[in-house]
């Protein structure tokens, strides 16, 4: 029987999974921990799709439209297309395995506005649509478990891919549990590893997603694309333990967001955009907030308590619970963070990436959201690229028997080995917290030459070390291993915004302030002995 | 403030209590606290020893994944919604869930959860709900986090036999109530590895991080 590897269970592993066992391949569905624990589970908002039941005047047309607009114009058109044409069959399917959407009073599945966006088309689940839909997805996957379609392997990690003459083979995984290497053979190897969180250091996502797949790809010859598309969160709470965010329910509701000048309140939003001011999309608020220089707030506390209990019980308590803030009658204070990526795996319209058999879906991948994604879309793209990467998978013939790699595996081996016996008590994380500093820094919502620049020699040179310093063992051996892809990517980021000399999306330079028709396109990135090779998609090789 | 943990290196050899001092801010979770015990340049125990980085689990640190369980001064509790301000005392002790076999330090394997419900085959299905719905408890029930805390306090539970506790009740539940075709089928699983061996201690809704009302769901599957 055919077997197929997908490396991370968050929806759009167990989409891909799912939709593979149905046809009858044997999955192999790995992760360090159960899907209960993925990222996905922190999506709150919703799921777009335009139904039967849609609103007067919308049309899947309008909905490849605004994610087309919300993108920028450099998301392929046909890709869009097939993501907004199935959104519908999406949504059936979710609510007949069992997904407890809101619903309306006839019974049937809800939907409201979302933010940059036509028509009300965001179908939700009260205030965790992806937790929801993890938990029918979860039970889904139990089905074809208990046929033995799927098998679900915990605590293992991803550490390279078995690549050959531009063929995927399978991967080598660490297992933490007999703490060595394992070679898995695969006809098709999917990665559903999420985002690149960790290279900014605590954000509002999950710390298990860290874009270190995506970086060791990189690093075997795997292309890339528009890393610099990075969508900041413009209100989110500081914790001592990682950023909150605070819902764009509270401005929805209301919200003002102002600084305080002396004793003053500057409404800064209203003040250069009118009275709809504090209703501007993310982008444009996390560089208004930035550009202030100072501490800024976001005001609900003239609401009455009554609404707040009922409108945003959960921005109250969020509030109250990590940061003791009684937002009836205090501020919040708020700043932008990393939220979404928008750049990943360069992959083509079935998500198979510049390798053969080699997929990338969810996050990982760079697809559909061009320079900017909207709310709304990332539920529905995870769920219908791993359905799509099934299908071509499906559909293909994956019979190649695999070249020789126990060379390669036993140097892998040793290589790790190495690692887990030397000694010193220097832990991997302070790399990674100078790597978060550096690009926090330098691919901030503002950017330029030099300081990206600047940003590049700073990675060049942690690259420059990574490999030269013993690390603290007592760190789990996936945080040693994982720094030189993650680094490697951090890089190629910068690298990609260095390159887009124009803004774009959610990609703004001060020294480039406008867009420029020769730019629009994705970025694309791959890597060779070292060197970062950046073009421009002009041919539309990817996407469509 | 003493932080007294519950270590064990591997799944094979012995526990041990390592103390640490902590003299940071209270207004902080366990979580946070034990970010900050980690990744300091060193990691030392309270007798000023170089010691092991402390293993525990982590991914969303907001109280929607369940991965950082632990009993914190004997409760079974998230480390991330646990504040040192709210604890008592100036000792906070720290030990891995007793009711499943210890990985590292406060990591355990709760697999043993999945694999419960994966040999008695609880899934919806096809959705083909019940008239009279009950949709804030279903949408409740879905958003248990299988953190294993319910178990953890149990009196009921014990690993390696026939009940499986309130984790599997509520998933029995869901299938129970969005799938009437199934009702039957679900209704004798839940009797053997539930409904028969309960004895309504009710602790699993005290410490149940998403507040799923297990004694709803228990009344709606004994209706039968």
């Amino acid at each position: 029987m055919r077997e197929i590897l997908i490396i991370g269970n968050g929806i759009s592993g167990m989409m891909c999974a799912i939709r593979c066992a149905e046809h009858g391949l044997h999955v192999r569905l790995v992760a360090p921990g159960p899907s209960e624990q993925s990222q996905s589970v922190m999506a709150a908002g919703g799921i777009n799709a335009v139904t039967e039941d849609h609103e007067d005047g919308d049309a899947i047309d309008c909905h490849v439209e605004d994610t087309l607009k919300g993108g920028a114009y450099i998301a392929g058109r046909n890709s869009v297309y097939g993501l907004c044409s199935h959104a519908e069959e999406i949504i059936q399917y979710l609510e007949k395995i069992g997904t407890v959407f809101t619903i309306n009073e006839k019974g049937r599945p809800a939907f409201r506005a979302f933010g940059g966006q036509s028509h009300k088309r965001t179908y939700y689940c009260g205030s965790s649509t992806g937790k929801q839909i993890v938990s029918a997805l979860t039970m889904e996957c139990r089905r074809f478990e208990g046929q033995g379609l799927i098998t679900r392997v915990q605590r293992q990690h991803f550490y390279s891919a078995l690549i050959e003459d531009g063929i995927c083979y399978g991967a080598i995984l660490y297992d933490e549990k007999s703490r060595t290497l394992i070679p898995v053979y695969a006809d098709a190897l999917v990665m559903a590893t999420g985002g690149q969180n960790c290279l900014y250091g605590k954000t509002t996502g999950s710390g298990r997603c860290d874009g270190y797949a995506v970086g060791k790809l990189f690093m075997q010859g795997a292309v890339l694309k528009n890393l610099e598309f990075i969508q900041y969160h413009p209100t989110t709470l500081e914790t001592p333990q990682k950023r909150m965010l605070v819902s764009e329910a509270v401005r929805g509701e209301g919200g003002r967001l102002f600084y305080f000048d002396g004793e003053k309140k500057v409404y800064f939003m209203e003040d250069k955009f009118g009275p709809r001011g504090n209703l501007m999309t993310r982008d444009v608020i996390s560089r208004e907030i930035i550009s202030t220089g100072k501490d800024v707030f976001l005001d609900i506390s003239f609401m009455d308590k009554k609404l707040i209990d009922s409108k945003i019980p959960e921005v109250r308590d969020l509030c109250e619970k990590y940061r003791g803030i009684d937002i009836s009658k205090m501020p919040i204070p708020v700043a932008p963070s990393v939220h979404f990526f928008m750049g990943g795996l360069a992959v083509h319209k079935d998500h198979e990436s510049s390798f053969k058999n080699l997929y990338g879906i969810g996050e990982c991948a760079s697809m559909y959201h061009g320079a900017n994604r909207l709310g709304g879309n990332s539920l529905l793209a995870a769920c219908y690229s791993g359905m799509v990467a099934a299908d071509s998978i499906y559909g293909k013939n994956l019979s190649e028997k695999h070249p020789d790699f126990t060379g390669f595996i036993s140097t892998e081996q040793k290589n790790l080995k190495k690692r887990l016996n030397s000694y010193s008590s220097f832990a991997a994380m302070h790399i990674r917290d100078m790597l978060a500093d550096t690009m926090r820094e330098h691919m901030s919502i503002v950017r330029s030459e030099e300081s990206l620049k600047q940003g590049i020699e700073d990675v060049s040179y942690l690259l420059s070390v990574v490999d030269r310093i013993n690390y603290d063992p007592s760190v789990s051996a996936y945080a040693n291993y994982s720094l030189k892809g993650i680094l490697t990517l951090g890089k190629a980021a910068l690298t990609c915004a260095q390159a887009r000399k124009e803004s774009r999306g959610a990609h703004y330079r001060t020294d480039y302030p406008q867009s420029q028709k020769e730019y629009e396109t994705a970025t694309l990135i791959s890597y060779e002995n070292g060197n970062y090779k950046v073009s421009l998609d002009m041919e539309h090789v990817y996407e469509n | 403030m003493k932080i007294k943990i519950l270590r064990q290196k591997t799944p094979e050899t012995n526990p041990y209590w390592e103390c640490f001092e902590y003299n940071g801010t209270k207004e902080i979770s366990v979580a946070g606290m034990l970010d900050q015990l980690n990744f300091g340049d060193d990691i030392l125990n309270d007798q000023g020893l170089k010691t092991d980085r402390i293993g525990w689990d982590c991914s969303c640190l907001q109280g929607v994944c369940g991965a950082c369980a632990m009993v914190i001064n004997e409760v079974p509790a998230l480390a991330c919604e646990t504040f040192l301000k709210n604890l008592k005392g100036e000792t906070v002790t720290l030990r891995p869930l007793r009711k499943f076999p210890v990985i590292h330090d406060l990591i355990v394997d709760r697999s043993i959860i999945h694999e419960n419900l994966k040999i008695t085959d609880i899934y919806i299905g096809e959705y083909n709900p019940k008239a009279d719905e009950d949709h804030d408890l279903q949408y409740t029930a879905a958003k248990c986090l299988k953190c294993g805390l319910c178990l953890e306090v149990c009196p009921n539970y014990t690993v390696g036999k026939s009940f499986f506790g309130a984790v599997y009740a509520n998933d029995c539940y869901l299938v129970h109530e969005r799938n009437t075709n199934k009702a039957k089928d679900i209704h004798v699983s839940y009797a053997k590895h539930f409904g028969n061996a309960c004895s309504k201690a009710l602790s699993c809704m005290e410490v149940c991080p998403v507040h799923i009302s297990s004694l709803a769901s228990m009344s709606k599957l004994n209706r039968v």
